[in-house]
């Protein structure tokens, strides 16, 4: 397709504009690393790696990455530059119009939330509130790869 | 950590350069030097507590370090930094962006076997691998890495000059039904979606359909 | 002062193929050259970030009364826009267009298809219309209207190998343009139809 990806969890089948939102990523990525000088943290991949999640697990680490994401990052990234907030405005939106689709898997019921993947989840609001709320709203946005790397 | 007092200007544009996920540092030499100019590299695990230095890459002169193997974890991100010295004084350190192996590298076109009959060409692609350490280790296919991973095929009528275009997700093709002795020339090109990756044409390989009997 | 400059009127999009502009009625002051910046809202700015706006550079401080909007209208939610005008250092207060946009109700065009026939083989040309396009492409053999075969395709703006004829027979093509983030399809091109050499090599 168009660059859009059709995710399945479980029955439940979730279509979203990975394009755009990579797209809109890649255009403000330099930048917004550039403003995260903590190598020696990340708030997604370490100590637990995304990329551990049970397969059983990914619709509700999703959402609750999703909800992450719009309830917490978005709103504490606004920067000087015009063009940044634009595209951080076209992500914040896609975002919220993909959680909107999964809610509606979490309805049909097919958005299990393990035990595991919760540790990973608390482990990564740990990370979040272990920085001042600037520098992890930043470090997070940067990390946005990470997050669509793995969804994919 | 008991570092001489710096003066010299830092060393520029230090860079990851990748291909197929081999992934060389590259840099410049510092302003205004000229020979005799050395080097130190170091690494880091994006959000792991600590830079790593690389043994093969110190007291070296070339402006380039592979650390492929350092950052052969795609499923990891990495930072890298170098530091020159020159006639017993140094300079501070310069840091590569984030480099994303998945994302930031590029990848070759496809490899492209053609074979014909009188009235057809079979086209076989392969796509190439990911950088391994040694040619005893596991090949992994940059088709495993890359789920998505497409193929674009041209392939040039040379008597009529007509180009047509396939997209095609599994690596072979036939072309049936066309003029027997004739030459067509097949070109292939990698098309990732998301991430977005393109790798170019790869070089075309012509094959003539036998002659009618 | 402001109360002398009034907010710009008949403030719509014009929104066709996932391209979007807002248009304008322009504000007159005699004499005067007026400018015009512009701004939009989607719904996580209304919902999480305090009903901020975000200006569009791009249309700040213009003389013109259209304003691209594609690149910031690029999720599927409801966006509000506004326009202001600006003489100077004064300007007017903010002319909101009535309603929301969402992208969903861009109007879609049929594809501008050609098929060509090379030999015995059926070829297609589509004009790109965009990243968020692909295409549903069916093609039939003449009589045979119950077989229509079908391809996905990508943007495509080159000639694109379709299928292999039977010699001499005759195939109709058409196409629609799809978008995938909006769930939605265009109408149908004409349909087009081509000859494979063979019995009677000729052109429709």
């Amino acid at each position: 397709t168009a660059g859009d990806k059709i995710f399945h969890f479980g029955a439940c089948r979730v279509s979203m504009s990975m394009t755009e939102i990579r797209a809109s990523f890649t255009a403000i990525k330099a930048n917004i690393q550039s403003r995260d000088s903590i190598r020696t943290l990340s708030i997604l991949s370490h100590p637990h790696s995304l990329h551990k999640v049970k397969s059983s697990d990914r619709c509700c680490i999703t959402h609750h990455l999703f909800t992450f994401y719009v309830d917490k990052v978005f709103k504490h990234c606004r920067t000087e530059d015009s063009f940044v907030n634009r595209k951080i405005s076209s992500i914040a939106n896609s975002f919220l119009s993909a959680r909107r689709k999964l809610g509606q898997c979490r309805e049909q019921n097919n958005c299990v939330c393990g035990e595991e993947s919760m540790e990973k989840f608390k482990q990564i609001l740990a990370n979040y509130e272990g920085l001042n709320v600037t520098s992890a709203a930043m470090k997070s946005l940067g990390e946005l790869d990470i997050f669509l790397d793995w969804m994919e | 950590s008991g570092e001489l007092y710096c003066s010299l200007p830092n060393p520029r544009n230090v860079h990851f350069e990748s291909i197929n996920m081999k992934n060389v540092l590259h840099w410049s030499a510092p302003e205004g030097t000229g020979d005799g100019v050395l080097y130190k590299v170091k690494y880091a695990v994006y959000g792991v507590g600590k830079w790593i230095r690389k043994p093969e890459c110190r007291n070296i002169n070339r402006t380039w370090c592979d650390l492929s193997s350092e950052t052969s974890d795609h499923e990891e991100q990495y930072y890298a930094s170098v530091k020159a010295f020159l006639n017993g004084t140094c300079s501070g350190w310069t840091e590569t962006t984030r480099f994303n192996p998945l994302t930031d590298t590029q990848i070759d076109p496809p490899m492209v076997s053609v074979s014909s009959t009188d009235k057809s060409i079979s086209i076989i692609l392969t796509a190439p691998e990911k950088w391994k350490r040694s040619p005893e280790e596991e090949s992994i296919s940059l088709l495993q890495v890359y789920p998505g991973l497409q193929y674009n095929v041209s392939v040039l009528n040379k008597k009529t000059k007509k180009r047509w275009f396939f997209s095609i997700n599994n690596n072979t093709l036939v072309v049936p039904w066309l003029e027997p002795g004739t030459a067509y020339c097949v070109s292939a090109q990698i098309h990732v979606t998301t991430p977005l990756l393109d790798s170019g044409f790869s070089k075309e390989h012509c094959i003539a359909t036998l002659k009618d009997k | 002062g402001d109360a002398l400059l009034p907010a710009p009127q008949n403030i719509s999009i014009l929104s066709t193929n996932m391209k979007h502009f807002l248009t304008w009625s322009p504000v007159i002051v005699q004499g005067a050259t007026v400018r015009y910046s512009v701004e939009f809202q989607g719904e996580y700015e209304r919902e999480y970030a305090n009903g901020s706006w975000i200006p569009v550079s791009e249309c700040s401080s213009t003389t013109a009364t259209v304003c691209n909007l594609t690149e910031d209208i690029s999720a599927t939610v409801a966006y509000k826009l506004r326009v202001r005008a600006e003489l100077g250092a004064a300007s007017s207060p903010w002319g909101t267009m009535k309603g929301f946009f969402t992208r969903a109700t861009t109007s879609l065009t049929p594809p501008v298809l050609r098929v060509l026939a090379d030999g015995y083989h059926l070829l297609v040309e589509l004009a790109a219309m965009g990243p968020t396009f692909h295409f549903l492409v069916l093609y039939w053999r003449k009589g045979q209207e119950s077989k229509v075969q079908q391809k996905v395709m990508r943007e495509v703006s080159s000639v694109v190998h379709l299928d292999t004829m039977e010699a001499g027979a005759e195939y109709c093509v058409k196409a629609q343009a799809h978008v995938e983030a909006i769930n939605r399809s265009s109408s149908f091109s004409p349909t087009q139809c081509v000859r494979a050499q063979g019995d009677k090599s000729m052109w429709l």
